[in-house]
């Protein structure tokens, strides 16, 4: 996709999304609203997971840092929740980069089991510090915008999510992108060709768990009450299914999997909290035939019906 | 002049020792070929090189500076460049795209800019400027060896290492290739350390031959001279 046509398509879709609140009632547009904060998440935990081929369990985490810092500033501190929201960011940013400069030097699983810890013990403290955080309880925070609409929260969170694709696809189609694609492909390879493979990948991190922060801080703000339920391993998993779902180390792959995986769950939610089993499932058995989720399924359809016989490049002579 | 030097280098993998005190030298400008026969301790000679492992005794040196300790990717911008003896392609990225991964990354490329023209220029090349725009993983073998050479030159190396990439050509296709990289060396004045199992060509195209046998230094010398060395007979043919 060339930066014209991204922008190009962009502004056609802000400009379509501008649209939903004059035909939307209340619970449509909370549904749209949830949407686009799974768009942010699923969309930066891509960045990492599908373009350094590292795989973070506390995205989640990251979104409940975001949200608890600026709602602990703004509820006890009385701190302007937009400040707030700014610093949940950089409290993410910072956490990522510490962890990863800890943990991406060693490559391997060790991402995976030192972000699943860390995971854990943050829901477990949020729990658990009752004073500060008011634990199962929730939080009480004030709201972003003097009187309470969906439409302006829609238009907010829409802008993060406009912000987030701006941010993914300028690294992703820059030559730091084509850095992280290597890197993804073959670390070896992308080492031997003078990739600094630690760099790429905990620049990703940390960008991807900046965005996990925001996302995360405006959520809380629009919920009005935020609890251990952010951070949640719960979450993660749907983040993680949305992605793989969607189509992991595509650029709309997450988006198309953030949105219909939220309506979807909306649909099936007199059954309970098994959705999120049931999709982790189908992510599963997507990982093992259709690795590159919708996108590569749809992908794959659109270019037989354009090409019934694929010419194979390899048979060309050089 | 030695532009590489390799003093006293010793590697072990648990209980065998795949590299025994080995020092070597190679010239600045040269074709110097790594010969010996399979395990010899060749690829992990050039891993040692290449920063891919580590040493556990001895040190390398470039250009006067110790390349010891550092990382493939620092061996790489110093000016270190390698290709893979089972090639390693970006398999889901264009042919154009692998190659500059290797030029935005060297610290020898003006700007950082676009480098759409000179992915094409290095794609050229090695002849793969038809398939510049199609996947990685659709190359056949011989067109992935091209390949990983496009990429290694990409990043602007004063010393190239090539890992047997004569593999699977016939011989009116080794002898242009092996008059392809007496011109790369020629046209971009770079040094080739050269490991090869094709020997009638390493023989005829490099001016100074290393032999290891059993991770030990055999011989070193001009090739006319080494192909006559008992040792070398010896240990190629066996007892």
């Amino acid at each position: 996709m060339s930066a014209k046509r991204f922008y190009l398509f962009l502004l056609l879709a802000a400009g379509l999304f501008s649209l939903l609140p004059l035909g939307l009632g209340a619970y449509h547009m909370h549904v749209m609203i949830v949407g686009l904060f799974y768009m942010i998440m699923a969309s930066s935990w891509n960045l990492v997971a599908g373009y350094t081929g590292q795989v973070s369990f506390a995205h989640a985490a990251f979104a409940g840092l975001g949200a608890y810092t600026s709602g602990i500033l703004a509820a006890k501190f009385g701190l302007n929740p937009w400040i707030g929201v700014v610093l949940g960011t950089f409290t993410a940013a910072l956490t990522g980069l510490a962890v990863g400069v800890l943990c991406l030097r060693m490559g391997g699983i060790y991402l995976s089991l030192t972000t699943l810890g860390f995971s854990e013990i943050f829901r477990i403290i949020i729990t658990n510090e009752y004073e500060i955080t008011r634990g199962t309880m929730g939080l009480q925070v004030p709201g972003l915008v003097g009187e309470y609409s969906k439409a302006s929260y829609f238009f907010i969170m829409m802008a993060a999510a406009i912000l987030t694709s701006i941010v993914t696809y300028r690294l992703i189609y820059s030559n730091m992108g084509l850095s992280f694609r290597a890197v993804q492909n073959d670390e070896k390879a992308a080492a031997s060709l003078g990739v600094n493979v630690t760099r790429v990948r905990v620049l990703a991190f940390t960008v991807s768990s900046a965005l996990a922060g925001m996302a995360g801080g405006l959520y809380g703000h629009y919920l009005l009450l935020i609890t251990p339920e952010i951070p949640s391993l719960d979450q993660q998993f749907l983040v993680l299914s949305m992605t793989v779902i969607g189509g992991m180390g595509s650029f709309v792959g997450p988006i198309i999997g953030a949105f219909s995986l939220e309506i979807l769950s909306e649909y099936i939610r007199a059954y309970g909290e098994y959705h999120v089993l049931v999709f982790g499932l189908v992510a599963l058995v997507m990982a093992r035939f259709a690795p590159n989720g919708i996108v590569g399924l749809a992908s794959r359809h659109l270019m037989k019906a354009a090409a019934p016989a694929e010419p194979s490049p390899a048979a060309v002579n050089s | 002049m030695a532009l590489l030097e390799g003093l006293g280098l010793s590697k072990r993998f648990g209980g065998v020792k795949a590299l025994d005190q080995v020092t070597f030298s190679v010239e600045d400008g040269a074709i110097v070929g790594l010969i010996g026969p399979n395990g010899a301790g060749k690829t992990t000679l050039f891993n040692l090189v290449a920063g891919a492992l580590r040493a556990d005794s001895g040190k390398v040196v470039f250009d006067g500076q110790e390349l010891t300790g550092l990382t493939a990717s620092g061996v790489c911008r110093r000016g270190v460049a390698r290709t893979f003896q089972v090639t390693r392609p970006f398999a889901a990225m264009t042919l154009m795209e692998n190659v500059a991964v290797a030029w935005v990354n060297s610290p020898r490329s003006e700007g950082s800019g676009d480098w759409h023209h000179a992915a094409r220029d290095y794609l050229r090349m090695v002849g793969l400027e038809n398939l510049a725009h199609i996947e990685a993983r659709h190359l056949n073998v011989v067109q992935k060896k091209r390949l990983e050479i496009a990429r290694a030159l990409a990043t602007q190396p004063r010393l190239l290492l090539l890992d047997e990439v004569l593999g699977g050509l016939n011989s009116h296709e080794i002898q242009q290739a092996v008059d392809f990289i007496r011109k790369l060396r020629d046209d971009l004045r770079i040094t080739i350390f050269w490991i090869e199992h094709v020997m009638g060509a390493i023989m005829g195209a490099a001016e100074k031959v290393i032999v290891l046998d059993q991770g030990q230094l055999l011989t070193e010398g001009p090739p006319h001279e080494v192909v006559r060395d008992p040792r070398v007979i010896q240990a190629y043919l066996g007892d």
